[in-house]
């Protein structure tokens, strides 16, 4: 029984939904954010500039959800990038 | 000094003046910092809070070595396009690097501010601000050349975004 609910337990941690969040720094340019969210998540222009005007003027966008082992992915390409990202777990789960 | 796309494979730095190549040069310089600097924390932020232990440990163990990598990568290869430009009295100083090193400046570039505004604790008002400078203290100094660092970034985005899509494509 163990084994069983400590694999469940994983199977949810798997199912559920993580959020990539990138949070605003007064240093890096808006135009280089929107770059790098197009290369990144291949957003077209207008919804990487959304994603972009979301971190600036609110402090933090979610900029992707899905599967945690592709968060992960993303947060750390954020990072080669030099933005500020963090993965988290999407709230109601 | 002037930054445009060359022969549509590369970009060309021309003009240069003694000061500015003296800025340039400082670039790979900048992106050293000291362990455990604030300057650190910014350029190596947590993936998530304290409450992902152990991703945050995997993170520390596997990640942040590759991303290290990834940073030194990126300014050797800015430090030997500048060895390309040397500069002769009276003469201003032009070099040229291939259009695929732009992602490296940008990288490097970005590591010179980002440790420049932890060291110097520049506030979000303070970086925003685009005015000359009131006094010639260190301090406004290091703010104009964050300043002209991010005026670089903005020219070497907008050509990789020309190259990108060749129909904004700016003529050599």
């Amino acid at each position: 029984m163990p084994e069983t609910a400590t694999e469940t337990k994983t199977e949810a941690l798997l199912a559920t939904p993580w959020n990539v969040v990138v949070h605003n720094d007064p240093v890096n340019l808006m135009s280089y954010v929107t770059m790098v969210f197009q290369k990144v998540f291949g957003y077209s222009r207008d919804r990487a500039t959304r994603h972009m005007l979301e971190v600036h003027h609110l402090g933090r966008s979610i900029v992707w959800s899905g599967s945690r082992e592709q968060a992960e992915l993303y947060v750390q390409q954020l990072h080669g990038y030099l933005l500020q990202a963090t993965l988290e777990k999407s709230e109601g789960c | 000094m002037l930054i445009r796309k060359w022969k549509k494979k590369a970009i060309e730095f021309s003009r240069i003046e003694q000061i500015e190549a003296e800025l340039l040069k400082q670039v790979p310089p900048c992106c050293e910092m000291d362990e455990g600097s604030g300057a650190e924390s910014r350029i190596f932020p947590p993936p998530a809070d304290a409450a992902e232990a152990e991703l945050l440990r995997d993170w520390e163990e596997y990640v942040r070595p590759e991303l290290r990598h990834l940073f030194r990568s990126a300014k050797e290869t800015v430090e030997a396009d500048l060895d390309l430009l040397k500069m002769k009295v009276g003469r201003l100083g032009r070099f040229v690097v291939p259009l695929e090193h732009g992602e490296s400046w940008l990288n490097a570039l970005n590591q010179a501010r980002l440790i420049l505004a932890a060291k110097f604790e520049f506030s979000e008002s303070e970086l925003s601000a685009f005015d000359l400078p009131r006094t010639f203290s260190q301090r406004e100094l290091v703010l104009q050349q964050i300043n002209f660092y991010a005026a670089i970034q903005e020219r070497i985005i907008e050509i990789l975004n020309t190259a990108d899509n060749p129909k904004g494509s700016e003529e050599d």
